[in-house]
């Protein structure tokens, strides 16, 4: 029986959609996550009679035709890249991209890696890194004894030094954005790398040409829902319970079948 | 003599099938833009046997067997995702997909934007507008959709809108005869034609869910077992007459 597996292909689907609403739940607090939605497709399917097909050689054509699907496949899980709300902090390298980019980092290995967690701090250099100690591009270091640091909506880094009362431009933090930015991948750690499907990384300056400002003392809190992840959640449990109901009804057919003529 | 074995196999063959179809559409509860299939039975006659020196014309047996699934169209329900790449269809429209086996037809309006800026499915193929493939620029931002298919975006620093396209939408005089292709896509057969559907309307920021409604699949699943399962045992009962006549009839007076 086709059934058995076809409701086979239905549970395990429901049970990727629970990995991936949990995944979203757990990065609720997460700052600048950005949530996925498993998407999924009908499998294919065997036309048993094809719809159209000549019923007579008056030329009369079926209406319908029979076709069995196969069950569901997931296609993917696609990352939905709406803004998330910011939270103020207070914290002088504490910044939130409101609009499109990612900040910039350098890997150890020395490649880039892309973030909208702009959660900063500086390491015993003075240079402006993330909570890994990555460094954000292009590297800044802020002088020592320095006070007041100020970031403004371009991403222009300045600071106070002692004696003097008049800012010190210090550099710019730059932003990258991709034509396809759900097509990223993401490593982990807040960060995402870029892939042939995501396109190539185009560097700019905040605030011009269509890239978003930057918010100084605010992060950037995940767009989870969790009133919509509750929800499908509840319709994913539903789901996957009932391709189980389909299972056991095949399972009983399979035993009344077995039961005859002893 | 066996004929109602037969019958009775033939029953439990078509309960098969349509436990299939029922299988698929639980199996695609949570698959946007799915539309539930129905399956149709008709009664099969068998010519009676002919015979000049019979009292009175055998009776026609009567089989049954399937004779279609059909789709079901109903609209499913509407779910807010927010999504500026996401789109329902308001009424009986689809969008069209260039695929490589030629254009192919969705209520999947789960969109991805791809490497080349094209506005693509799921599985990376194109949607199309009035003019070929919808195609952003790296600078693009806030994306619209309007109603009508309409899409357009705030270029760069730009503060009026440029346009990207018109979405495709397309109806058909009679959506029975498309046939489902998997991925979520519809083609349309020789000689059947995608009209032109200017009364749908688009819906961005919403995804339409499969119609798939549980508790019709689920009663019908309980259907399909119980009348699977009646039928077994008819065929038992009538085993169990035939062996008891042998036994009765053969049983040599000792």
């Amino acid at each position: 029986m086709r059934a058995l597996y076809t409701s086979a292909t239905g549970m395990a689907a429901q049970e990727l959609n629970v990995q991936v609403i949990s995944n979203n739940i757990a990065n609720m607090r997460t700052t600048g996550y950005k949530k996925q939605r498993a998407a999924f497709q009908d499998l294919i399917y065997d036309h048993v009679r094809r719809v159209g097909s000549q019923a007579s050689d008056q030329g009369t054509i079926l209406p319908v035709g029979i076709d069995i699907g196969g069950g569901v496949k997931t296609v993917g899980t696609p990352r939905l890249m709406t803004q998330g709300n910011l939270s103020p902090t207070g914290n002088d390298l504490d910044i939130a991209i409101r609009g499109e980019g990612f900040f910039k980092i350098q890997m150890p290995d020395g490649t880039y890696a892309y973030t909208r967690d702009g959660s900063f701090m500086m390491d015993a250099q003075g240079r402006v890194v993330t909570a890994q100690g990555n460094p954000v591009q292009p590297t800044l270091t802020i002088p020592q004894n320095s006070s007041q640091i100020t970031i403004n909506p371009q991403g222009q880094l300045t600071v106070l030094l002692p004696g003097s009362s008049t800012p010190t431009l210090v550099g710019q933090i730059g932003l990258t954005r991709f034509i396809n930015k759900a097509g990223l991948q993401p490593i982990g750690d807040n960060l995402f790398t870029d892939t042939p499907a995501s396109g190539t990384p185009q560097d700019g300056v905040a605030n011009t040409d269509g890239f978003g400002d930057m918010q100084q003392g605010n992060l950037e809190q995940a767009n989870v829902e969790v009133v919509t992840e509750i929800s499908d959640l509840i319709a994913a449990q539903r789901a996957y319970e009932m391709n189980a109901k389909v299972i056991s009804a095949v399972d009983q057919m399979l035993q009344s079948t077995n039961g005859m003529f002893r | 003599m066996e004929n109602m074995l037969l019958v009775g196999l033939s029953r439990q063959m078509t309960l098969e099938r349509q436990l299939d179809v029922v299988a698929n559409n639980v199996a695609n509860i949570n698959t946007t833009g799915f539309k539930a299939d129905r399956s149709l039975f008709e009664e099969y006659l068998r010519s009676p046997a002919h015979e000049d020196n019979f009292m009175h014309a055998d009776r026609r047996v009567s089989f049954v067997h399937d004779r279609a699934t059909f789709h079901d169209f109903a609209p499913g329900p509407s779910e807010q995702t927010k999504n500026p790449l996401d789109i329902s269809i308001d009424g009986k429209g689809f969008l069209v997909v260039q695929t490589p086996a030629g254009e192919r037809y969705t209520r999947d309006g789960n969109l991805q934007i791809n490497n080349q800026g094209q506005l693509v499915t799921q599985s990376g193929y194109p949607v199309l507008g009035n003019s070929g493939p919808i195609v952003f620029q790296q600078t693009d931002k806030q994306i619209n959709i309007a109603t009508d298919g309409n899409i357009t975006v705030l270029e760069g620093t730009n503060r009026i809108d440029s346009v990207r396209g018109k979405l495709r939408v397309v109806s058909f005089a009679d959506p029975q005869k498309l046939v489902k292709e998997g991925s979520n896509l519809f083609a349309a057969g020789q000689g059947i034609a995608a009209q032109p559907d200017t009364t749908s309307r688009v819906n961005q920021g919403f995804i339409e869910k499969s119609n798939v409604n549980s508790v019709h699949e689920m009663s019908r699943l309980i259907e399909i077992t119980r009348t699977y399962t009646k039928i077994a045992s008819m065929l038992q009962q009538q085993h169990d007459l035939h062996r008891t006549a042998i036994e009765k009839l053969a049983d040599v007076p000792a």
